[in-house]
């Protein structure tokens, strides 16, 4: 799983700060000015259209996503829970 | 007694004065003369060559004096009885050269054109752009194009800019072009509102009563425009902006509008050299959300009262007449070259009643024809396209402006395109080398902007006397060019050649490589967000359309970098038919299915903030039309892709009057081998005999999708599988 979070996101920073993402192993991917990777990463799961609009996103297995810092937080909390 | 010597020039050379020659006669009994640049003959006078010099360069008078005495000398001794101003200015070039005087000689340069160059141009066509039809007109653009580029290289570029194109590291498109903008977007409001009074017109109209009328002032509106800017005039909305004047008409007179309109800007073969006014124009079976509480401008340039939302049954006989048209063809059955019909796809259109309806037919357009163009504006994108593929992405400020759409003018002001390819050969499969080289040379692409505008804003500055003075004229309180919402588009050619070079994949053949390409524009697309902020200006990513560019990058890297350049340029090196694939695209010629083609492609698409297109090639293939709905409904649910238009090719007969499918030899129907064969270039439908070796080179390689969407093979109109088939494609990015 891959969490793509963006600088000055405060509702990532909530995401981050309520979940042991290195325990679940979701990859924190920063989507930042200095970074094409993590701008490519998100192009390749066709996430650029919603990024603009909505942050952060969870890019699961399946590389179906999740967007919506609650619906987010609830979700890794269900795993870490499992 | 020896020679004085004197402290002269710029770079203080010390140059020793010559004895004077007593032998030379004065000027005034010289029977010498002289064809002049402003048509005379006239009498020798070495004074002219001083003034010149002191005009036009920052050489003492002293140096401009000895100069021209020993010029005179020179043409004397020669004994010529008549020369002209050219061989004058060139002699005098050369004695700056002997003197070290590199920047005056630069300043006192002539341009111009071989006379055998002329003899040829005006004797054979030129296929740089295979819009140009061969005739005195397109000679006339072709001569002055190759001065103002020359004037374009040495006095708005700066020579580090003006070799780094020359050498082929970038292009500088339309240089021909250096004194206008690039392409533009406007709506028809703005005629509507204040009629036709144009700079220098000898009438002025007011707003437009009737629709015809209106027709006429848009085609001249567009004319006038098109010798304004260097490529493509958009219109926005414009089945919606006309349904003002359509209330109350009967289905015929709209069809009789919609065939004026089709083939006024079909035939108007006046702009640049003669050739069609290139013309897009933005369609909506719904009416566009921003525009929906707008009050409606109608009859006489007055308000009507009524909201555009109140117009929508007009605009959508309107548009539909438009591809009645469309899929007719012309007096002979071939597609209509212009003007482009852009039919936007939003969330909206598949809210609209008989939306459907609409898309099956636009379809069977696409599949007779391939005129239509299918803009995906997914989400709350709004968007003004023209050209190949160049889309203005409308932001909160143009959603405001859309209360006031008069004010909704748009413009690239130019176009620097970067030779991706190129960079890979230099950096010999090093990453951080690449992606240095990467920044180097977007930093060279943006000062050529700034230099551009520079240029430009000087012209502009002049208002009303310039010679931009349309682009200055003020009815609404702005410059009809809106210079603060200019893009400046940086292109890109060879993405797929670049990392064939790189990983020695092409982007079609490894997931790792599709990454690489992403990873690479995604670098691009963040430096022009960087430039943008750091020059306030928007720097934006466009697919370029490449028509000739891609052939010229490949011919320079084949010269440049052969052997190595010979396994990757692409085409028939042998016929000199090659090319680099043009843009973001995957390789022409890679056996692709649509549906992987429009995804991938597509997954670039949302980082090209200035506009891109996926091709689908047909061949001689008629689609059904449900084939193609089903498909569109697919692409817009199931990718990012930006815009789709579906190509099939066609051979007219002059002969019989009639046209057949796919490209013939000969007219399947009368047996002439006098025929035309007919497909997309890059972007606009065109007569294949026009186009450039590279050009050729790609049209042969080309993927035909010939049985894929044929209902009765079982094509997507009978394949309900989920869309893009996720169990076929890896997803892990990592």
């Amino acid at each position: 799983m891959t969490l793509f979070v963006k600088e000055g996101c405060a509702k990532c920073e909530y995401v981050k700060k309520s979940v042991d993402l290195a325990k679940l192993g979701v990859k924190v991917e920063v989507l930042s000015p200095d970074n094409p990777d993590s701008l490519a990463h998100l192009a390749w799961h066709e996430l650029v259209k919603v990024a603009e609009t909505q942050m952060p996103i969870l890019v699961l297995d399946d590389s179906s996503s999740l967007t919506g810092a609650i619906r987010i937080k609830n979700y890794l909390l269900a795993l870490s829970q499992n | 007694m020896e020679p004085a010597s004197q402290k002269v020039g710029a770079r203080g050379v010390n140059l020793p004065l010559k004895p004077f020659n007593a032998a030379l006669k004065e000027t005034t009994d010289l029977a010498l003369f002289v064809r002049t640049s402003s048509e005379t003959i006239s009498d020798w006078n070495r004074q002219r060559i001083v003034d010149a010099l002191l005009r036009e360069t920052n050489i003492a008078q002293e140096v401009a004096e000895k100069i021209s005495r020993e010029v005179e000398e020179q043409i004397i001794s020669s004994k010529i009885s008549l020369v002209t101003a050219p061989l004058i200015r060139e002699l005098v070039d050369a004695k700056l050269i002997e003197y070290g005087l590199e920047e005056a000689r630069k300043k006192h340069t002539r341009l111009g054109v071989p006379l055998y160059d002329v003899d040829q141009l005006i004797l054979h066509p030129n296929r740089e752009n295979a819009n140009v039809p061969h005739g005195p007109e397109a000679t006339n653009l072709t001569l002055a194009e190759r001065i103002k580029k020359e004037y374009a290289l040495l006095n708005v570029f700066s020579q580090e800019i003006g070799d780094a194109h020359m050498r082929g590291d970038i292009h500088l498109h339309d240089l021909g072009f250096i004194d206008r903008p690039y392409c533009s977007g406007q709506s028809l409001e703005y005629i509507k509102k204040f009629g036709l009074n144009l700079p220098n017109s000898l009438s002025m109209a007011k707003p437009a009563k009737h629709p015809e009328v209106l027709l006429a002032h848009m085609v001249k509106f567009a004319a006038a425009l098109q010798s304004h800017f260097a490529g493509a005039i958009g219109w926005d909305a414009v089945n919606l902006f006309f349904a003002p004047y359509l209330r109350g008409l009967s289905d015929r007179e709209i069809h009789q509008l919609a065939q004026m309109l089709i083939y006024e800007f079909s035939q108007q073969a006046v702009a640049r050299g003669g050739q069609a006014i290139f013309t897009d124009i933005n369609l909506y079976w719904e009416v566009p959300k921003h525009f929906e509480k707008v009050m409606a401008i109608g009859p006489g340039g007055e308000f009507t009262g009524k909201t555009y939302a109140e117009y929508a049954p007009e605009a959508q006989r309107f548009v539909w007449a438009l591809f009645d048209v469309y899929r007719e063809g012309d007096a002979v059955g071939r597609p209509f070259f212009f003007p482009k019909p852009l039919v936007h796809i939003t969330e909206k259109f598949f809210q609209t009643p008989g939306h459907l309806d609409f898309l099956a037919h636009i379809c069977e357009v696409a599949a007779e024809k391939g005129n239509t163009y299918f803009v995906f504006d997914r989400g709350s994108t709004a968007k003004v396209s023209e050209c190949c593929r160049l889309s203005f992405k409308l932001e909160e400020a143009d959603l405001e402006d859309a209360q006031y759409p008069w004010r909704m003018r748009y413009c690239a002001l130019q176009n620097v395109t970067l030779n991706l390819p190129r960079l890979a050969y230099q950096s010999a499969g090093s990453d951080d080398q690449l992606f240095n080289k990467i920044a180097q040379v977007f930093n060279i692409a943006v000062q050529a902007h700034l230099q551009k505008k520079a240029f430009l804003e000087r012209l502009l500055a002049l208002g009303a006397d310039g010679p931009l003075a349309l682009l200055t004229m003020n009815k609404d309180g702005l410059p009809y060019l809106r210079l603060g919402r200019a893009t400046y588009l940086i292109g890109m050619v060879g993405l797929n050649e670049m990392v064939q070079i790189h990983l020695g994949k092409q982007l079609h053949e490894s997931d790792e490589a599709l990454k690489f390409g992403l990873k690479v524009i995604a670098y691009m697309k963040l430096l022009a967000d960087k430039m943008s902020r750091q020059y306030n200006m928007r720097f934006v990513l466009e697919q370029t359309p490449a028509e000739s560019t891609a052939y010229r990058f490949a011919k320079l890297d084949l010269r440049d970098f052969s052997p190595r350049a010979g396994y990757i340029v692409k085409g028939d090196i042998s016929r000199g038919e090659i090319y680099y694939s043009n843009s973001t695209y995957l390789n022409v010629g890679a056996p692709l299915n649509p549906i992987e083609r429009v995804r991938k492609e597509g997954l670039f698409h949302p980082l090209i903030e200035a506009g891109a297109l996926t091709h689908l090639w047909l061949g001689e293939a008629r689609p059904s039309k449900d084939s193609l709905a089903n498909f569109i409904i697919k692409v817009f649910r199931n990718s990012q892709n930006d815009q789709i238009a579906f190509s099939p090719e066609f051979t007219a007969c002059p002969d019989c009057a009639r046209t057949s499918r796919g490209l013939q030899a000969k007219c399947p129907y009368c047996g002439s081998a006098n025929v035309e064969g007919i497909t997309r270039i890059t972007g606009y439908f065109t007569k294949i005999s026009s186009w450039n070796k590279g050009k050729l080179g790609e049209l042969k390689d080309r993927f035909r999708n010939q049985n894929y969407f044929l209902e009765k093979d079982g094509g997507p109109a009978k394949d309900n599988r989920p869309w893009p088939f996720r169990e076929e494609t890896s997803r892990t990015f990592v």
